[in-house]
């Protein structure tokens, strides 16, 4: 009987690739549209909003229904995995405990962000769909928020390139062909994997996304902080 | 000797008013302007962007005429030296930045002010497109200086 040995792995499904990178323009596009441009980049900026939390949910609920790696449950660390990794005891294919961690923290500070978001507004003539809904100065403190928690979630993505430079030049794993061809090369997978067809999760996942952030987006405009009427046309005053 | 100090006094007293007055009424006034404006770029922008069904010319060229007669009133007379600090209707927002980089400033206060004084001419004709443009320009104006000196909350 030979050993049957497995030399690349696939981990990474497609909708999660594509989620990632979809997220990283996303991402870019957010912060150039809101750092930049007049009233027309901030529609655009309110767009891409949009897209990115639908992108979150998506994510949220494939962690649950998707494939072996993607799924929350099968590489949210716990304190002894953690503990088991630093000491170099840890043995497995898909996210180390530690870039466990980190797609945790940027998963939530990109959350922090979209909520904080839908309630901001920029005083020109600018405001997300829920920015009436908690008054003009909880609406200001949660647009300070959204532009406060920005440069920690930019400290995090710089943290988490470096961090994919280290694996890259000093463990010599490219984790970035990775993340595109979603085979991570390494032998001993312990995992094996069979899966059912992806497709129609993904078809669930993507549609229950698209309706929640469509319906969220779609706020009564009471809930939008809205210009004061202008005079009806009759008016003489 | 009294009457003279007395004199004095009231004399410092309205030469600080005259040259923009005490610095929470020139906080004050200014917040006032700005929101002001707040209210005629918004009803541009439902009219023009949001809503083009709901257009109204008139009313167009009307916020656009407030915007820029709101622009040319001399605002510069409310950024007093000391206005980086206390309470008009709220706390002001200006960085002590603003005084630090007098050119910067000018220079993003005369943008706002001809991007607004464009967007008053082209308001009369009523072509939706132009007017447009024109108030995205203008809108970034507003940006440029927020961003550089308006505190974040």
């Amino acid at each position: 009987m030979s050993a049957i040995r497995i030399d690349t792995v696939r981990v990474w499904d497609l909708p999660l690739r594509i989620f990632h990178w979809l997220l990283v323009l996303a991402i870019a596009a957010a912060y150039v549209t809101g750092e930049f441009g007049g009233s027309e980049w901030a529609q655009w900026h309110g767009r891409i909003g949009w897209l990115i939390l639908g992108l979150l949910l998506f994510r949220l609920i494939w962690g649950v229904i998707g494939s072996w790696h993607a799924r929350f449950a099968n590489f949210l660390p716990t304190p002894a995995r953690v503990i088991a990794y630093v000491r170099g005891e840890w043995q497995g294919v898909g996210h180390n405990p530690l870039g466990a961690l980190s797609v945790v923290a940027l998963l939530a500070l990109v959350t922090a962000q979209v909520a904080t978001g839908l309630f901001a507004s920029d005083d020109i003539a600018f405001a997300g769909p829920l920015s009436n809904w908690i008054g003009k100065s909880a609406s200001d403190r949660l647009t300070g928020w959204h532009e406060q928690i920005f440069y920690v979630l930019a400290g995090f993505i710089v943290l988490h390139v470096v961090a994919i430079a280290f694996y890259l030049l000093v463990r010599k794993s490219n984790l970035i062909a990775a993340m595109i061809t979603g085979n991570k090369p390494g032998s001993g997978a312990l995992q094996a994997w069979t899966e059912k067809p992806l497709a129609w999760r993904f078809l669930v996942a993507a549609l229950v996304a698209a309706t929640v952030s469509w319906w969220i987006f779609s706020s009564p405009p009471s809930l939008q902080a809205e210009a004061a009427a202008a005079p009806a046309a009759t008016a003489d005053w | 000797m009294n009457r003279k100090i007395l004199l004095a006094l009231s004399l410092s007293g309205m030469a600080t008013v005259a040259l923009g007055g005490p610095i929470e009424d020139q906080i004050r006034f200014r917040q006032s302007a700005y929101s002001f404006i707040s209210w005629n770029t918004g009803k541009i922008k439902k009219q023009v962007v949001d809503q083009p069904a709901t257009y109204n010319k008139e009313q167009v060229i009307a916020a656009a005429n407030a915007i820029a007669a709101v622009a040319n009133s001399g605002l510069s007379s409310l950024y007093g030296p000391g206005t980086d600090q206390g309470t008009g209707w709220r706390p002001t927002q200006l960085k002590s930045e603003f005084f630090q980089k007098p050119e910067e400033a000018r220079r993003l206060a005369v943008a706002f002010n001809t991007a607004a004084n464009e967007l008053a001419r082209v308001a009369p004709s009523g072509d939706l497109d132009a007017i447009k443009t024109q108030f995205g320009k203008l809108s970034e104006t507003c940006k440029g200086c927020h961003n550089n000196f308006r505190q974040r909350d």
